[in-house]
């Protein structure tokens, strides 16, 4: 499949977007609540919808110990942020950063979908056909680009990764 | 789902016919015919209109005003002509004047730029310590400009607040009203609950308390007979192309002694009378707050739509609209976990309503995916949906053109929908 063609008449938005993994998350997002000990965070706002997602993650020694997310959201929305969460805990903070940005680029069309790669999150690869959602898609990803370069004041770990 | 309506089968065949002027409705989304909902965002254009545009621009397109060549006498004569159409269809007398403008934004911006602005040093009408009276219901263009006229002059903005229903009441306004008080800005229909407030009551009353009043007619304009020989309305604002008309056009009427008082928004060609290398005199109303080239074939057809909407009559528009409302309403309540805005209003073009625990979005990706056009999100009235607590919503809004076949197909849809993502 190639990076974004054009949504067709015979393409179903039930299973192109909405697949049973995007649903499933959606209904029960993982890593979900607050997150103590947080040394890093960030928010995301769709001015649009006013949808909000805040990402804080725990990073130790440029790893992502842990991760969770807070806010509301569309089903896109959620169900990535969701399937985000899972990806990124327990890697190190530069291969975060790497799948955000291909992640990104999957979806606005720069890059071609690699299932190999992106696991899960291919899923997602079909809201590059939907260009009003794509922010949808990227709210949590935004979030977490700017999670990892804010740290919390007071927490252990002040510097910003190296990535 | 839901029952059969004996209107729709016998306005079946002029509703067709009618349909036929609109191009732009025969056509496929998605593998589906489209089913065009988002009217209260932009109507669609009937033929008399694109053809009167049309006719302009390869016969009569020419620079207006100055010009002593015929071409741009007929330029002229087409563009006052068109004033004239559309002051008639707003009701506006002798007492009155109209402008052009790109649309109800930037004749709102006018008015509250033109209020609190200084010129000449002249001070503005609206001074420090006075007060902006702003219904809770309103589109950001008739909060925003007023919270920045505030800024300038030192005044203050309050908001005559709904009640948890998102109504409007008068006892509210007459708490709020105080020799302070210098400006009354509310809607005529609120574009993102399809409330339908007593505007005319509320207009009255602030008038009485020497209130400069000014009344966003953006969404009733296309099917209501908002006279302004009849309102307490010093100044009103809409677009043409939520009125079957072109984008990028509008109009702002007002009382004469009003537009006096407005500092114009662009200085320039056309809106002066003479002008030395030091300092210039203005024009007389309405060039005055009309400077540079206007959209003179957008101007003819705001015109030749003001004409359309006549041919048809509002009072047989506002019949087929409450009708479809009021179709729409009842289905949507029968979905389980729907709750629409507004429901009890009857003379509305806009269902504005929320799913439990289903985003907006992805109810319109789902429509759009069938054909069906609405729209979601906070429409531009963040304000009022954060107070009522509904957050984004789906608003489906209609025009002349649906059908209770339409109606339908969205209830139809909206169940499919919340199918799915339940």
């Amino acid at each position: 499949m190639s990076a974004a063609p054009a949504a067709g008449a015979n393409m179903s938005v039930d299973l192109d977007l909405y697949q049973d993994i995007v649903l499933e998350h959606k209904r029960a997002p993982r890593n979900f609540g607050p997150l103590p000990g947080a040394t890093h965070r960030a928010e995301g706002t769709n001015p649009q919808c006013g949808d909000q997602i805040s990402v804080a993650l725990r990073i130790e020694q440029d790893r992502i110990a842990d991760v969770r997310f807070q806010g509301q959201g569309c089903a896109i929305c959620m169900a990535s942020t969701s399937l985000m969460t899972e990806a990124i805990k327990g890697v190190p903070t530069d291969a975060a950063m790497q799948l955000q940005t291909r992640f990104r680029g999957v979806l606005t069309g720069t890059d071609e979908p690699d299932a190999a790669y992106l696991g899960k999150l291919i899923s997602l690869a079909g809201v590059a056909r939907y260009p009003s959602r794509i922010k949808c898609a990227l709210l949590g990803w935004h979030a977490l680009g700017h999670a990892l370069q804010s740290p919390l004041p007071g927490s252990d770990n002040l510097a910003v990764p190296t990535l | 789902m839901g029952e059969m309506h004996a209107t729709a089968l016998t306005l079946a065949p002029l509703r067709s016919l009618l349909r036929a002027k609109f191009p732009i409705l025969a056509q496929h989304i998605n593998g589906q015919p489209l089913v065009y909902l988002d009217n209260a965002a932009t109507t669609q254009m009937p033929l008399a209109v694109l053809d009167a545009m049309r006719q302009f621009d390869t016969t009569t397109r020419a620079n207006i005003h100055r010009g002593v060549h015929t071409l741009s006498q007929r330029a002229t004569d087409a563009f006052e002509n068109a004033r004239e159409t559309v002051k008639r269809f707003v009701g506006a007398t002798q007492a009155h004047e109209l402008v052009f403008t790109s649309g109800t934004t930037e004749a709102l911006n006018l008015v509250a730029q033109g209020l609190s602005n200084r010129l000449d040093g002249r001070v503005g009408a609206i001074g420090p310590g006075d007060e902006i009276i702003v219904s809770g219901l309103e589109h950001h263009a008739n909060l925003v400009p007023w919270q920045q006229a505030a800024r300038r002059s030192g005044a203050t903005v309050r908001i005559l607040l709904p009640d948890a229903q998102g109504q409007l009441h008068i006892d509210d306004l007459a708490r709020l009203l105080s020799p302070r008080t210098r400006v009354f800005a509310i809607t005529a229909g609120a574009n993102a609950s399809g409330e339908r407030p007593p505007f005319e009551a509320l207009l009255a009353l602030a008038r009485a308390a020497g209130a400069i009043t000014v009344l966003d007619a953006a969404q009733a304009v296309a099917h209501s007979a908002l006279q302004m020989d009849t309102l307490a309305c010093d100044f009103m604002a809409f677009s043409a192309h939520k009125m079957y008309g072109p984008m990028g056009m509008g109009a702002l009427v007002g009382r004469r002694a009003a537009l006096e008082r407005l500092t114009p928004l662009r200085f320039g060609g056309d809106m002066v009378q003479s002008v030395s290398y030091k300092d210039a005199v203005f024009a007389e109303l309405p060039a005055r707050l009309e400077g540079g080239t206007p959209n003179v074939s957008g101007v003819v057809g705001m015109a030749a739509a003001a004409g359309f909407i006549k041919s048809i009559g509002q009072h047989a528009i506002e019949a087929h609209l409450a009708d479809l409302r009021q179709h729409t309403v009842r289905g949507l309540q029968q979905i389980d976990g729907v709750t629409v805005m507004s429901a009890q209003t009857r003379m509305s073009a806009i269902i504005s309503f929320v799913v439990q625990g289903v985003h907006p979005h992805d109810i319109g990706t789902l429509l759009d995916a069938r054909g069906i056009a609405v729209r979601s999100g906070y429409h531009c009235a963040q304000p009022l949906l954060d107070y009522l607590g509904t957050g984004p919503t789906t608003r489906a809004s209609l025009a002349i053109y649906n059908t209770h076949d339409e109606v339908e197909q969205l209830l139809d849809g909206v169940a499919h929908a919340i199918g799915v993502l339940r």
